[in-house]
């Protein structure tokens, strides 16, 4: 279904209400973990058609706008006046910003400006029985439960959004980046840390290995370093001065720590260009490897080195090449494991080695998804981080919005939960009745 | 009479919401009582949480730090202030304005109330710097969401939910707030008589520059005589600008203010110190000290600010004086009104006023009878009411834990 305008989106909504019918909603189809993904047996509402620019506000420092949106033209819209949308997945071109609300998306710029929840102030959505609501809007903080916050992320399983509020920032005075490469992991680890205790946030703070140095560079021209093991992207903004003085700071840093090359970007187009190598990070590999898998786990940014060496082991273990790209300041990974799917064998063995990455990320304290979400990809890994009760709450707060079940059922949740579902089981003090049973 | 259960840890906590739960004993939760904030609530049974208590991991260059939720505020900020970090939500002390004197009751009780302070409007509320906690839910069972990283979309985010549900959904045991490195260097850059009307204005140019201003606030002449700093003059209205950063940058950027607002005559700079305690004391709404009237917090678009200041705060001549202030760079009012019958009359047509102009009411501090019978959010919408309910009752099936609290019924 290509609806145009919200009451459409609502009477389709009811109608699938009334007659049992499950809704698949999907903005512009570019997510990495299959939450848009369709399913036989379901309709698919897909968000196309909502593509207008409703309202840019300067006064109020934001601008409302139809979800079917691409996130870089929110920017485009406002950059005129030197305003601009912070969240900047790589996939900007092309993703929707109803799309990045479902996920939470991202972006290389998050550890100074937040990710998408930070910066949403409203949405218009349609629950399932077509009742449509409006959570936030042009002011600050939620009245009531932030039923806003958790609708963010939610990756369509709570509603279909139809407008969305966001905040536009002021383009800082000045931005520089500075280029900087290492010869081992746990150097680069270590310099990340050390930023970081030094009381420094950069705007953006992103690293890759070699393999991904290299593709990209070929790809992109980004005059990237060849000889180095490992590079790490700083980007710092605010008035000229503080920002050559962090970049002094942050050079002095970097030698500390055994950095054997850095380059700071001596104007904008060079510094576009630094950037131009690591969001073609993806499209690059692409041309070096028939097919590969792009991970999402988060981590401490001090368990950086010992994640990389990890992958490593398990790179020789599976005997499959991995590049690595974290956004380095967020401790947000994105190992790509590269495979041909002409083998069967090899698609098993790199999803396979896909879930190892992300267990042990858990298992140093990280997350399984830092942005690109669980969808059907990781799924069955939810139970690594959350046991019964853990889910069981979730699957009540799904409930109290979708009692039916119906919007985008067999996403986030391990699809074997049916045995415990409403929570009926009753787990007290880890006594369950019949623990010999499997159940998430 | 009240029975009182004061818990040492999580699993007697759990066990006491279980055993509640199974006889339908409805709990109110308190922790030093420092905020009594919401509906006024009767319940069977008490629980206290501040024997669950104590910092369990702080790790500065990681930026986070997991407190047990009973722990006082006060000993987290001085930890952090020890490695120079801070809260970046700017946390409020509302002891002044329900005891006149200083009281920030525990972390949990400010994540409850989801209280941030002047740094909102460019830093995030508090709920944007909550990356992770462990609750009871109403059933007695231990849930946890988030973790200690920034970025996480893994499951629902239950942390925005449970920030500002004033202890309704859960009972925070644990959370893990993100804590960011405290500026070097800060001051304040202060413009005297100007209207409210042009305090909007200034606010409204200086959030169209790259001066990434942190806080900008109006005091108006009827509410200035507890502003006192040596270099401050409070016998005219104030419009305050907080700029922070390195040294250099935080007088680059008064220098282009300077610039920028040659033409107001009256002004001053408050060096760091001042600049400081100024924004302190207006966080923590030092200007209502124990009032014994209805304070009220109206969230609202910048550009509705003049407009409702007009119909609510101060008009000569319909006679209307009222004490407030504007924080937010104008997206914020707290107002003070009096409690007897014109004045539930005003906060009447103030629902009305946020009904239309996408805004909203959340009322700070009333005397037990409003408490009682009044309104706390100014909600006006049924169907998101209803879904309030019904979230409510997923994660508290017998609506045992505050009952009542944020609205009656729920």
């Amino acid at each position: 279904m290509l609806p145009e305008t919200t009451k459409e989106v609502s009477l389709i909504l009811k109608y699938c209400y009334d007659n049992n019918v499950k809704v698949v909603p999907r903005g512009a189809g570019t997510g990495l973990s299959g939450s848009a993904l369709p399913l036989e047996d379901s309709v698919l509402v897909v968000l196309g058609k909502f593509n207008k620019i409703l309202e840019i506000d300067f006064e109020n420092r934001c601008v409302v706008t139809q979800p079917g949106v691409t996130n870089l033209s929110i920017t485009g819209a406002v950059q005129h006046e030197g305003f601009y949308y912070a969240p900047d997945p790589s996939s900007q071109m092309a993703c929707s910003i109803g799309g990045n609300i479902s996920t939470n998306a991202g972006g290389v710029h998050s550890l100074k400006y937040g990710v998408t929840t930070n910066n949403v102030l409203g949405v218009e959505m349609v629950l399932i029985d077509g009742t449509i609501i409006r959570l936030g809007g042009k002011n600050l903080d939620a009245e009531g439960y932030d039923l806003l916050g958790v609708v963010t992320g939610s990756e369509g399983l709570l509603g279909v959004i139809t407008e969305i509020t966001v905040k536009i920032l002021k383009k800082p005075q000045s931005v520089r980046a500075v280029l900087i490469g290492f010869d081992t992991n746990d150097d680069a680890g270590n310099c990340v840390a050390d930023i970081i205790s030094a009381g420094i946030i950069p705007a953006g703070m992103e690293i890759m290995d070699k393999p991904l140095i290299i593709a990209t560079d070929n790809f992109a021209k980004a005059g990237y370093p060849r000889d180095v093991e490992i590079l790490l992207i700083v980007e710092l903004d605010g008035t000229e001065s503080e920002v050559n003085t962090l970049i002094e700071k942050v050079l002095e840093i970097a030698k500390k720590n055994k950095a054997s090359y850095n380059r700071a970007s001596e104007s904008d187009e060079e510094r576009l260009r630094f950037w131009k190598g690591r969001k073609a990070a993806f499209t690059a590999l692409g041309a070096i490897s028939p097919d590969y898998i792009c991970m999402d786990g988060s981590i401490p940014r001090k368990k950086l080195g010992t994640v990389l060496n990890e992958i490593t082991r398990l790179s020789k273990k599976y005997e499959l090449a991995v590049a690595n790209c974290f956004h380095a300041g967020d401790g947000n990974l994105h190992p790509l494991i590269m495979f041909d799917s002409n083998n069967k064998k090899e698609l098993k063995k790199a999803e396979s080695f896909g879930a190892d990455i992300l267990k042990y990320c858990v298992k140093v304290g990280g997350v399984l998804t830092g942005e690109h979400g669980v969808g059907i990809e990781k799924r069955e890994l939810m139970c690594e981080m959350f046991n019964n009760d853990d889910i069981q709450q979730q699957l009540s707060l799904k409930k109290a919005f979708d009692e039916k079940s119906l919007l985008n059922p067999g996403k986030v949740f391990p699809i074997l939960h049916r045995c415990a579902e409403e929570g009926r089981v009753h787990v007290h003090k880890g006594k369950t009745r019949f623990p010999d049973l499997p159940s998430f | 009479m009240t029975d009182i259960y004061r818990p040492n840890n999580q699993e007697e906590i759990s066990q006491f919401i279980y055993d509640c739960y199974e006889s339908n004993r409805p709990i109110e939760i308190i922790t030093f009582n420092s905020k009594p904030i919401g509906r006024s609530i009767q319940c069977s049974q008490t629980l206290d949480l501040s024997k669950n208590s104590g910092i369990v991991e702080y790790q500065p260059d990681e930026l986070y730090i997991k407190v047990k939720a009973g722990t006082p505020l006060i000993d987290i900020l001085e930890v952090l202030k020890s490695k120079n970090q801070m809260l970046g939500f700017e946390p409020v002390d509302l002891g002044y304005l329900y005891n006149g004197k200083p009281n920030y009751g525990s972390v949990g009780g400010v994540v409850s109330c989801n209280l941030s302070g002047p740094r909102r409007f460019k830093s995030g509320s508090l709920r944007d710097h909550l990356l992770g906690f462990t609750a009871v839910n109403g059933k007695g069972e231990c849930i946890k969401s988030g973790g200690t990283v920034v970025k996480n979309v893994t499951g629902y985010d239950l942390s925005k939910l449970l920030a500002g549900s004033y202890g309704t959904l859960s009972v925070l045991t644990e959370v893990t707030l993100k804590v960011v490195p405290k500026p070097e260097f800060s001051e304040t850059f202060v413009m005297y008589g100007l209207t409210p009307k042009e305090a909007l204005e200034v606010f409204s140019k200086v959030m169209k520059t790259s001066l990434e201003i942190s806080g900008a606030c109006h005091y108006p002449k009827n509410n200035i005589d507890f502003l006192r700093l040596n270099d401050l003059d409070n016998s005219r209205t104030i419009t305050a600008l907080r700029i922070e950063g390195p040294k250099n940058s935080v007088q680059e950027r008064i220098e282009s203010l300077n610039k920028m607002f040659k033409e107001v005559k009256e002004k001053t700079i408050l060096e760091i110190y001042q600049s400081d305690l100024f924004w302190k004391i207006s966080a923590n709404l030092e200007c209502f000290n124990n009032s014994q009237k209805i304070v009220a917090k109206i969230s609202l678009p910048p550009t509705e600010t003049t407009g409702f200041i007009s119909q609510f705060c101060e008009d000569e001549i319909m006679g209307i004086n009222n004490k407030y202030f504007v924080e937010w760079a104008g997206g914020l009012i707290f107002l003070e009104i009096g409690n007897e019958d014109p004045s539930y009359l005003i906060l009447e047509k103030m629902k009305k006023f946020c009904k239309e102009k996408s805004a909203h009411i959340t009322i700070m501090k009333a005397d037990n009878t409003f408490r009682t019978s009044g309104f706390f959010l100014s909600s006006s919408d049924e169907n998101i009411k209803i879904l309030a309910s019904k979230v409510k009752l997923s994660f508290d099936p017998k609506s045992i834990l505050n009952p009542g609290k944020i609205y009656a019924g729920i």
